[in-house]
């Protein structure tokens, strides 16, 4: 049995209730044991960094400096934001001992940042850590039949200095999963395009607008659903989804998933236990695929000029 | 480098470069951050142009535009800058200048970005976590715009997607001893 650290962040006990409670049933079936962070704090997420660079350091600091007191080396944190803030933190910290120390000093009574925990967001932990054979054999019920489109946004793979992980351009491992799970990844030019994060609040229309664009190609790319790994993308292209039809004036219906709900249904969970009911776009219509045989589209026969091309090229 | 650049006194361009680690000049114009910045028609200038700003020291002109308060830090131009310019820590010096200095736009959208992380980080301050129904209840309140998304509530409450509660932080205390040992280094730093 594997053990990891676990920092929820704080939309896991707000708006992300659904994605904290399928990732603990997806770990617990995939064999890991997940040890809380005792009384972690708030990342501080764009605010602080936006408007007081200490601040942005020693809030996810006192969380590495928590995390270390447990015996893991690994910490896994479902929120994309809050997984950026630790290991933009983290990164920062190793390379730049001197900060470090400057930084510890408002983290108080907690003792000293060591640098030794691992910071993997819960997407990169089930890819490397888990793995692909892993997901597979405990696969009972496949959700064979959906067409997805696996929307990463922003922070789980850039910046590349500080995630480290996959492509910052056009990252595979979500759409790797969800094939293991049964399902069929479409190609999906916006997996990498922002959608607007905390503008959701401070300024609307800019949502509307990238969140709009995120949609609008997820449906040109054929697909049933949306799936995310952070509950930011996940509230912008759910709730504020009817907002965008309005705006212009245009129909999408594309339910957007949590990664690990998916799992956790492939898994052999009963769809009840999925929290569906909280989704705003419901998902009843991406979940009759389930079952569906997908056709591949032929490959386009090659023309005689072309056969000869290639030879030529050998 | 290629393009111009002012030849005096960079004390602004200086301050940037320490600030975000990155060297401003090596900026060549290409205008690749503004075909990828997802923002930039929010923005009075685009990225390329704030960039310029610093390089001829035009500080009023970059503090002044509300381009730096849009950024997103979604780090879609400096994953694809070929000078390799960390631009969203670029835009976040020059914003932290401009906090510091008290020196920025003060449009109504760029006052409600501002109340929306001030609110956000005083309810981290008291709490230690963040209650996302009173954050959007507080926001409403302070930009005088109470029937803002107005239009969720009834679903969004109803379905659970936003809980009424959070479960709260012990030492939410320690949270408020950082927050001022935070300001005696943002201090320290200028």
């Amino acid at each position: 049995m594997k053990k990891v650290t676990y920092f929820p962040g704080c939309s896991a006990h707000g708006t992300s209730e659904e994605f904290d409670l399928t990732v603990k049933m997806v770990m617990k079936t995939l064999d890991v044991e997940m040890e809380e962070i005792p009384d972690w704090n708030c990342c501080g997420a764009t605010s602080a960094h936006t408007m007081n660079e200490s601040l942005a350091y020693a809030l996810p600091l006192r969380n590495l400096v928590l995390a270390e007191k447990l015996s893991n080396d690994t910490m896994t944190i479902p929120c994309a934001s809050c997984y950026q803030r630790l290991k933009a933190t983290k990164v920062h910290m190793d390379e730049d001992p001197e900060l470090a120390k400057k930084i510890n000093t408002a983290v108080v009574g907690e003792g000293s940042y060591e640098g030794r925990v691992a910071v993997k967001s819960m997407l990169q932990y089930c890819y490397e850590d888990i793995g692909l054979e892993a997901i597979r054999e405990k696969v009972t019920s496949p959700v064979s039949g959906m067409k997805l489109a696996c929307y990463y946004g922003c922070l789980l793979t850039r910046p590349k200095a500080i995630t480290r992980f996959d492509s910052p351009e056009y990252p595979m491992s979500m759409d790797k999963i969800v094939e293991a799970l049964g399902a069929k990844a479409m190609p999906f030019d916006f997996k990498t395009e922002c959608c607007g994060a905390s503008f959701s609040i401070s300024d609307t229309d800019v949502v509307l607008q990238l969140s709009g664009k995120i949609l609008e190609m997820a449906k040109e790319s054929g697909a049933h659903a949306i799936v995310v790994a952070c509950p930011l993308c996940q509230s912008n292209l759910d709730m504020r989804q009817h907002d965008i039809e309005k705006k212009y004036k245009v129909k999408y219906d594309l339910p957007v998933f949590y990664l690990t709900q998916l799992m956790a249904m492939a898994f052999g969970f009963p769809k009840e236990k999925m929290m569906f009911g909280k989704h705003i776009i419901p998902v009843d219509s991406a979940l009759a695929h389930i079952g569906e045989v997908i056709e591949e589209p032929k490959k386009p026969v090659k023309g005689k000029k072309a056969v000869q091309a290639e030879s030529e090229v050998e | 480098m290629i393009t111009l650049s002012y030849k005096g006194n960079n004390t602004f361009l200086e301050a940037v470069n320490k600030k975000s680690g990155s060297d401003v000049l090596e900026c060549y114009q290409c205008g690749k951050c503004v075909s990828t910045c997802p923002v930039s028609n929010f923005m009075d200038f685009p990225p390329r142009e704030i960039m310029q700003m610093i390089k001829l020291e035009l500080k009023e002109e970059a503090q002044m535009a509300n381009s730096t308060w849009f950024c997103l830090t979604c780090s879609a131009c400096s994953g694809r800058c070929p000078r390799e310019i960390n631009i969203p820590a670029v835009m976040e010096a020059v914003r932290h200048l401009a906090i510091e200095e008290n020196f920025h736009p003060d449009s109504k959208q760029v006052k409600n970005i501002r109340k929306f992380h001030e609110i956000f980080l005083a309810m981290i301050k008291r709490y230690g976590r963040n209650y996302e129904l009173r954050m959007m209840a507080e926001f409403n309140i302070r930009t005088r715009n109470l029937f803002k998304d107005m239009h969720l509530a009834p679903t969004a409450l109803l379905k659970g997607k936003i809980p009424l509660g959070v479960k709260s932080m012990k030492s939410a205390k320690a949270i408020k001893k950082m927050y001022e040992m935070a300001e005696k280094l943002e201090q320290l730093n200028k």
